[in-house]
């Protein structure tokens, strides 16, 4: 504590940094934390650390023609003798320094008994004339600065030696890490043989650092990218901690105060200074970015404080970092995961802390603070200890599936797909079928939607339609013609929330409006109809239509209908649900298609004027326009399915309404949708019926047939089906000797075959080749 | 509407992004924890973890699937400055009795130098294309020339974003109206920058990606983007995570001639803007239709939103992660702010169902609004104003408010 208050008044500054001549291979901070040496191969300065930057105070390289002896691998400033520094030379001299010396050349003592590049100085913490070094030759010396010589020479008998470092700990130990991947301990007095040896990484261990409170712990860093934390303390080394980095480690740097912070830099491709939490090894704790080329040397100003860090790089400059100005990598990464399944389930995943914080109604407080910075209110309430919350954590990841029948699910649209006929039958059928299957599915909407373009496009064969339905719809349907788009779609919108009142409404307002007009004399019996007055049985009321209609036609499609429609129509009044009522009868059909697309004060207003413009007989061709903006209704709300059914099932009578590009567009969309959910019956069939180019040679792409002649057993060459070695026709069933059009079944072993019911039925009673060949043929 | 299932994920740091495949039926997690997780629903609807494996150095940031006419076939991005693509293998192997799969890397993705941020397949119809973006803001598309080869990719384009990019997404209109477009978020976090979300552009004559729009009303930074299934649509739909969920319609306008070689330009409309996490929203996800989109955010729910019949958004549901229920209210902080004791609450609604999810009705309809504002229910402000200071009354009647399960809405 006490040497915290010092520190506190001595240590000051900020972010800063200044240019170097050349590029950093080390930096070293004298004890008091004022002074920072940087050397390399031409650069040997010490700068002083003031409040807002860096002041150059010496140049250690004099002389005209500088030495080798320069070119500096390490260096290091003595930590109790705070004139003495050392450096490791490339030549492979060990140099010391005397900043006390009166001329400028602060030489001292010079070893030269290394053969190679001194990788690595490290003077004894508390001896002040031991000095030791590791060499690329392969060997430690240990030096007594009182000597000329060195005192003990220690062989690693391996590989070269990337760092050295005394134990703070053990006044005696000292670790050695080698190229080869060992870590060796030693002991000062015995240079015969090393206590422990053990392998920390795969390839070469370039450093390591002993922990400064902790005093067994040992950090190493090696190409492999990782960093590993040994515990030494124990009989057998123990990897307690492994980091994995993204770049070789060059440097590893226990955090001052920080028990489990460490500093990392990379040797090559990462620019980027890291200081990681060993207990998250997966994910910064901070990281420094200010680098422009590889960080040489990386020390932390003073040993008692963890918020400044110097940095010396190979781009020539030197830092001093701040940590509050370190960017926080957690701060950007993504705490959760969230992704929709196919079938409405929704995947989630989160961090466990945002999970179990206090859903508060109360903290209103949250909603303001700026930039939504979600930090500080989180940190500041529950854990103040960011280091702490930094450790602990994790996510939880749970799936939420949609209920059957729940409206988020997909259900329906599977059900719809496989359900809905969309060709095969006449087109009032398909309608009706594809009506109640929606019905049944509980989607009104699009059942009357089907019962409306039933209704539309059957009337050319029927022209004689009860005149209560022209009636209706030349009254109102006309004016959608003089509708804007966008009032057209805003009308559409509004379909939902007509509510039964509304719908009566209109109902009534139309009729209304028939009334006025003298020449529909049905509306009189329409409206009693309506409004539950039904005395008149159906006789009737097609009595009454034929009198209004002068030439009526016997055979009108659809009579029957108008036998449920009545049943619904006197529901009404009596039972006011919500918009669920599925009215089947044209006469609320068509009311329901006013309620569609106009407002009723709309209808009311025009119709006294439209009502003349229109001939009672309508031209399917009519209605194009309203069931285009349908469609692209349903497209537009995401419901493509309906939009390519109804494009299909009706067919040539919109199809050319619509441009090419939209149909191929909702074709491929549907398509896409039935792959997924691997419906691929149905997009089959809708690639079959579709009647776009695009779509229709999707089912040719990658597809190829190879046939042989049944005959002659040579490949068909041509593209039709006469071979053209024995000019027969090869597609000829076996059973019944016609040509085969659709299904053709043939055994890959004889290539005969036929008609698929013809062969099913000939293996039941015989194994063997319908054809005579001989063949065991097998229909499986 | 929603069963909470709770999976054991064993990821060791946290889990960044979830994927499903395209039919529906597995699942993919990555996690700073340099690992990828595959999960295969069994034919008991449980998800079983059919792989685990170490993917980078670095945390796993995203984690996408290509579609299954390529193969099984992943892409994972990474803090270790790269992306890779892998590739199950089919075939008899210990692994496969013992109900694990084997996923080996195809490919290594190098070029960026800083964090590779995102990554996405583009659609299908666009052939097996593969586009990273990358933290110092530059986007980069590949393509497999063959796709029968995963080792081989040619770098087809690079976009400079001048910001740093979090989070890209492919327009999925197959339309050929529509040329392909892509959107890119940015997470630059000095708000004077405008503009936060790029929509790129190709460009059959120039062959190059160009800037369509800029969307210079996102000024803060921008966690996660996704355009909306196109089913069949003209215009596109874009959801943007920030500090709010907004919703934006980009329709596109016509162009003057058609051989205009510019990009198409857009009328941009804010379709809805909700700050209900009162917190950063990291996550959007459309459901298939697009008719649901999902948001999380800091505040650790999942949001549930709809348009209804006006083109009106609005929060249909509220799931929490750890599976207690929301009440639906308290995402409006400002209205609730008297109400208090959200545990109580809990409690009280938790007895009555464990693990299911109510979906109050939040909101009434107001038309006309377009931006939605989720203005309180009518029956939480009677709450606020209520003199009696005792919460029991109040639980029980928004418990049974809760209760009531909405009918299944199809508009």
């Amino acid at each position: 504590m006490e040497k915290m208050t010092r520190v506190s008044g001595t240590v000051s500054g900020c972010t800063m940094f200044c240019h170097l001549d050349a590029p950093a291979n080390a930096i070293s901070v004298c004890r008091d934390a004022t002074q920072v040496v940087v050397a390399g191969r031409n650069i040997f300065k010490i700068y002083g650390l003031e409040e807002d930057g860096f002041v150059e105070r010496l140049n250690l390289r004099v002389g005209r023609k500088p030495s080798l002896n320069f070119s500096c691998a390490d260096v290091m400033w003595h930590q109790m003798e705070e004139n003495l520094l050392a450096t490791a030379a490339t030549n492979g001299a060990v140099v010391t320094w005397n900043l006390a010396r009166p001329c400028r050349n602060k030489q001292e003592q010079l070893f030269t008994e290394h053969k190679r590049t001194v990788n690595k100085v490290c003077f004894h913490p508390t001896e002040v004339n031991m000095l030791l070094s590791g060499s690329q030759d392969g060997f430690m010396k240990c030096f007594d600065l009182r000597k000329k010589e060195s005192v003990s020479t220690f062989s690693g008998q391996s590989e070269s030696v990337r760092d050295v470092q005394f134990s703070i700990k053990d006044y005696f130990t000292f670790a050695a890490s080698f190229e080869n991947g060992n870590v060796q301990l030693w002991d000062i007095r015995r240079p015969d043989r090393y206590e422990r040896m053990f392998t920390a990484h795969t390839g070469p261990v370039f450093c390591c650092d002993w922990h400064p409170e902790d005093r067994g712990w040992l950090a190493t860093g090696g190409r492999d990218k990782m960093v590993k934390v040994w515990d030494m303390s124990t009989n057998r080394v123990k990897e307690i901690y492994c980091v994995q980095t993204i770049a070789s480690v060059a440097r590893v740097k226990w955090r001052p105060e920080r028990r489990y912070h460490l500093a990392t830099c990379s040797m090559m491709v990462d620019h980027n200074i890291y200081v990681w939490d060993v207990r998250r090894p997966f994910i910064p704790f901070a990281t420094f970015e200010e680098h422009k080329d590889v960080t040489t040397g990386i020390v932390w100003r003073h040993q008692h404080d963890p918020y400044f860090l110097l940095s010396g790089s190979k781009d020539s400059t030197l830092y001093q970092h701040m940590f509050k100005d370190a960017s926080r990598p957690v701060d950007r990464a993504n705490p959760e995961g969230l992704c929709f399944g196919l079938f409405g389930d929704l995947a989630f995943a989160a961090k466990e802390s945002l999970m179990s914080a206090p859903q508060s109604v109360g903290d209103v407080g949250r909603k303001t603070y700026p930039g939504g910075d979600r930090r500080y209110p989180i940190f500041f309430f529950k854990k103040p200890d960011v280091t702490e919350q930094f450790a602990q954590v994790s996510s939880a990841l749970s799936v939420f599936e949609s209920e059957a029948g729940s409206s988020v699910g997909m259900d329906w649209f599977i059900n719809t797909a496989q359900s809905y006929l969309l060709s095969g039958k006449p087109f009032a059928e398909l309608c009706e079928h594809n009506a109640q299957v929606a019905k049944r599915l509980n989607r009104p909407q699009e059942s009357t939607t089907w019962t409306m373009l039933r209704i539309m496009f059957s009337e050319p064969a029927n022209p004689s339609l009860s005149s209560n339905h022209n009636l209706n719809k030349s009254g109102n349907l006309p004016l959608v013609n003089s509708f804007s788009m966008k009032e057209m779609s805003a009308a559409l919108n509004e379909r939902n929330k007509e509510n039964r009142q509304d719908n009566l409404h209109s109902l009534e307002t139309n009729l209304n409006n028939n009334d006025e007009n003298e020449e529909t004399e049905g509306s009189e019996g329409q409206a009693e109809y309506l409004f539950g007055d039904a005395e008149l049985d159906d006789d009737d009321l097609y009595s009454m239509e034929h009198d209004n209609q002068a030439a009526e036609e016997p055979e009108y499609l659809l009579p029957q209908e108008a036998f449920p429609l009545r049943h619904e129509i006197m529901d009404h009044p009596s039972a006011p649900e919500p918009v669920q009522e599925k009215p089947e009868s044209p006469h609320v059909s068509g009311s329901e298609a006013e309620s569609t697309c106009l407002t009723p004060m709309e209808s009311f207003s025009l119709i006294s004027v439209s009502q003349l413009l229109f001939s009672p007989h309508l031209p399917p061709k009519f209605f194009c326009p309203i069931v285009k903006e349908m469609l692209c209704y349903y497209a537009e709300q995401g419901d493509v399915q309906m939009a390519v059914s109804v494009l299909i099932v009706l067919g040539d009578r919109i199809r050319k309404e619509i441009d090419e590009l939209t149909q191929e567009h909702w074709y491929m969309s549907y398509i896409d949708l039935l792959q997924r959910f691997e419906l691929w019956n149905v997009s089959n069939e809708v690639i079959k019926l579709s009647t776009c180019g695009a779509i229709m040679c999707l089912n040719q792409t990658s597809t190829t047939l190879h046939i042989n002649c049944s005959n002659c057993k040579r490949p068909m060459s041509n593209k039709g089906w006469i071979c053209d070695r024995c000019h027969q026709c090869a597609s000829v069933c076996a059973v019944c000797h016609h040509v085969v059009k659709g299904l053709f079944v043939w055994c890959q072993g004889c290539s005969h075959g036929g008609h698929l019911e013809h062969v099913m039925e000939w293996l039941k009673q015989s194994k063997h080749c319908p054809a005579g060949c001989g063949h065991l043929c097998e229909y499986t | 509407m929603f069963v909470a299932k709770s999976i054991a994920a064993d990821h060791k740091d946290l889990i960044h992004d979830v994927s499903y495949d395209f039919h529906g039926r597995r699942m993919a997690t990555c996690s700073s924890d340099q690992s990828v997780k595959v999960w295969d629903k069994g034919d008991d609807g449980e998800w079983h973890c059919t792989a685990s494996w170490k993917t980078h150095s670095g945390s796993v940031w995203r984690v996408t699937w290509a579609h299954p006419e390529f193969g099984q076939v992943l892409a994972s991005c990474s803090f270790d400055r790269t992306a890779a693509v892998w590739e199950e293998i089919v075939g008899e192997s210990n692994d496969k009795q013992r109900g694990q799969s084997h996923w080996i890397k195809r490919t290594t993705l190098v070029d960026s130098r800083t964090s590779v941020t995102d990554v996405k397949f583009a659609p299908k119809h666009m052939g097996l294309m593969l586009t990273t973006c990358s933290a110092d803001g530059v986007v980069r598309i590949y393509e497999a020339p063959d796709v029968m080869n995963l080792s081989q990719w040619s770098l087809q384009h690079e976009i400079s974003c001048k910001l740093s990019c979090s989070c890209i997404s492919w327009n999925p209109s197959s339309s050929r109206a529509h040329p392909p477009m892509i959107a890119v978020g940015s997470d630059d976090s000095n708000v004077t920058y405008s503009g936060k979300v790029q929509i790129y552009e190709y460009n059959e004559n120039t062959r190059k990606y160009a800037k369509a729009e800029t969307l210079m009303t996102v000024t803060d930074p921008v966690h996660d983007i996704a355009f909306a299934p196109n089913l069949g649509r003209s215009f596109h739909v874009l959801a943007i995570a920030t500090k709010d969920v907004r919703i934006f319609k980009l329709l596109p306008m016509r162009r003057e001639s058609a051989n205009s070689s510019g990009p198409t330009k857009f009328e941009v409309q804010v379709m809805a803007q909700f700050d209900s996490h009162n917190s950063q929203v990291w996550r959007v996800s459309w459901n298939i239709t697009s008719t649901l989109l999902a948001s999380s955010g800091d505040d650790g729910c999942v949001r549930l939103w709809k348009a209804n019949y006006m083109d009106n958004w609005k929060c249909t549901g509220i799931l929490r992660g750890d599976g207690s229920p929301v009440n639906g209210s308290s995402g409006h902080a400002a209205a609730l702010s008297a109400v208090g004791i959200p545990g109580a609450a809990q409690m009280v609604v938790g007895a009555a169902s464990a693990g299911r999810y109510f979906f109050p009705h939040l909101d009434s309809p107001r038309a006309g609004s377009r931006l939605a504002h989720l203005l309180p229910p009518p029956s939480l402000i009677e709450q606020i104003y209520e003199p009696d200071p005792s919460h029991a009354p109040q639980l029980r009647q928004r418990h049974a408010a809760n209760s009531i399960i909405q009918p299944a809405e199809h508009d």
